[in-house]
């Protein structure tokens, strides 16, 4: 063997040693980002959650048409018009819900409806009353005339059918101890008949779907809704056959109604970290796949 | 006993179920009238479930405490939170306004909670990076959606891919849509069934113990 054919082994042979060395090291990088440690993707999430909040972009939000429809049919309900809005929603859904309260409360007023507000969930009782009461006061509307809160109804869908036959025997007082027949809003509302539309800030079950099955089919009001995000999904049947007439979903629904109101809120502002998030999350999602691939190849290139 | 634990309920249930399926179907004053009156009750009976579903919780804390089973210490503050809530919510008299039972509500409880939805929001990030891989063509269709979804429903996404958004809504109306209403109907009929086989006395179950 001469010079050349020795240098080519050697050669050969280095390639073999590098190669395997870099599968190696290769297959070992991808098998320690696939098990990465989860508080590392807990401060992402943190962090790619406070940027935008802090440095907001503002980038462009469309409006559907199932939020639209939302709109447009409180635009042209007759001013004096009495609403039902059921806050079926607590504490834990506030961030995503709470927006959308105040944007559609906001434009309720605004356009000189009345407000029957009730909740089907005991552990959103307050919360609810405090929100109606807030955006009640800041629009100068006065309680029991524009407005009123009857509190918690216990029992679920039956709750519902108690209203659609008797709402005052279903709240005897309202939720400060008024007696409801005695309170001027409530004149002339026997029943779910009595009211054109309900919407509900839905956040599981008793909520939006409920109102639907007990209450609209059988009372014959028109029916909105606002949901968490992540139940939205399960409203898609009932919005194309025109059994909701329109939905508000998650801070996404929210922020696209305050687009409407051109009144940006707290939806708005989350947009960006929405959007940020998203995004983190398809990142990890790609490139957990990629390093998945990765470690498969190399691993049997190596066998 | 037989006769209170077993055909007593199950008349009730077969009486009941089978007036309430009628009333529905008969828009009569009396019908209503009846209706009226049941769901009063109803309600009725649900605040006493309440009692009940608090009877069951204290009581399955109280048995970790006497045992010292593993965490038994998170019973002993469930044990506190709750006497200190209840205690609370009487001193206020239910009252929420300026009142102790308020301010553990909202600086407490809707806290606690928010937080603890928010946590969600970590962990999910976390799980689809260990759990949302490629490794069959239904995975893939899955993963593949499921970022065309998450990326059209964000602002940025539509900025970056106008044709995002319009894809995603598709996806929700025509895809989604069919899968949920499939999942729909055959809920729908499984409650129809169970409520029958409930009605007519099959279903049993729910008077718990053995059938004999």
């Amino acid at each position: 063997m001469g010079t050349q054919g020795r240098l080519s082994v050697a050669g050969n042979a280095f390639y073999s040693v590098l190669s395997t060395h870099y599968s190696f090291v290769m297959q070992h990088f991808a098998e320690r980002i696939l098990s990465l440690d989860r508080r590392f993707i807990f401060v992402l999430i943190g962090v790619v959650t406070l940027l935008p909040l802090l440095y907001p972009v503002g980038f462009p939000i469309r409006i559907s048409p199932e939020v639209q429809r939302v709109y447009d049919y409180i635009e042209q309900l007759p001013v004096g018009s009495t609403i039902l809005v059921s806050f079926d929603y607590d504490p834990g859904s506030k961030a995503e819900i709470q927006p959308m309260t105040i944007a559609l409360l906001n434009h309720v007023f605004g356009r000189k409806l009345k407000v029957i507000g009730l909740t089907l969930w005991d552990t959103g009782t307050s919360m609810a009353e405090s929100v109606l009461a807030q955006v009640a006061q800041e629009l100068g509307q006065i309680q029991g005339q524009d407005y009123v809160y009857l509190g918690y109804a216990p029992g679920e869908a039956n709750a519902i059918l108690s209203m659609g036959q008797d709402v005052y025997a279903a709240f005897p007082t309202d939720y400060y101890g008024t007696p409801t027949p005695t309170i001027p809003i409530m004149q002339g509302v026997r029943s779910l008949r009595d009211i054109p539309y309900v919407f509900s800030l839905s956040s599981g079950f008793p909520g939006l779907d409920t109102w639907y099955v007990y209450g609209k089919e059988k009372y014959g009001f028109e029916l909105g809704g606002g949901s968490v995000a992540v139940s939205v999904p399960k409203y898609y049947p009932l919005l194309n056959t025109g059994q909701i007439h329109g939905l508000l979903g998650g801070l996404r629904g929210a922020a696209e109604y305050e687009t409407l109101l051109q009144r940006p809120g707290k939806a708005t502002a989350g947009m960006d970290a929405q959007s940020a998030t998203h995004f983190l999350i398809i990142v990890l999602i790609v490139g957990c796949n990629i390093f998945y691939f990765l470690s498969g190849q190399l691993r049997r290139r190596s066998a | 006993m037989t006769f209170w634990k077993q055909t007593l309920p199950v008349a009730l249930s077969f009486l009941v179920g089978l007036t309430f399926i009628l009333q529905y179907y008969i828009p009569h004053p009396v019908s209503e009238a009846v209706l009226s009156e049941a769901s009063v009750w109803n309600q009725i009976i649900y605040g006493f479930a309440i009692i009940l579903g608090v009877g069951s919780l204290l009581q399955v804390h109280y048995v970790k405490v006497k045992r010292q089973e593993a965490g038994w210490g998170y019973s002993g503050v469930m044990f506190l939170s709750m006497l200190i809530m209840l205690g609370a919510g009487l001193w206020s008299e239910g009252k929420a306004e300026g009142t102790p039972f308020g301010w553990l509500y909202t600086y407490v409880f809707v806290a606690l909670q928010s937080t603890m939805f928010s946590l969600l929001a970590f962990f999910i990030a976390s799980a689809a990076y260990r759990a949302f891989r490629a490794r069959s063509l239904e995975a893939t269709v899955l993963l593949l959606t499921a970022i065309i979804v998450m990326a059209g429903r964000v602002p940025l996404g539509e900025y970056l891919l106008a044709s995002l958004g319009p894809v995603s809504d598709w996806i929700m109306n025509v895809p989604n849509t069919a899968a949920q209403r499939a999942i729909l109907i055959g809920v729908s009929l499984g409650g129809i069934a169970t409520s029958i086989k409930i009605i007519f006395g099959i279903e049993r179950a729910y008077l718990g113990g053995s059938e004999d």
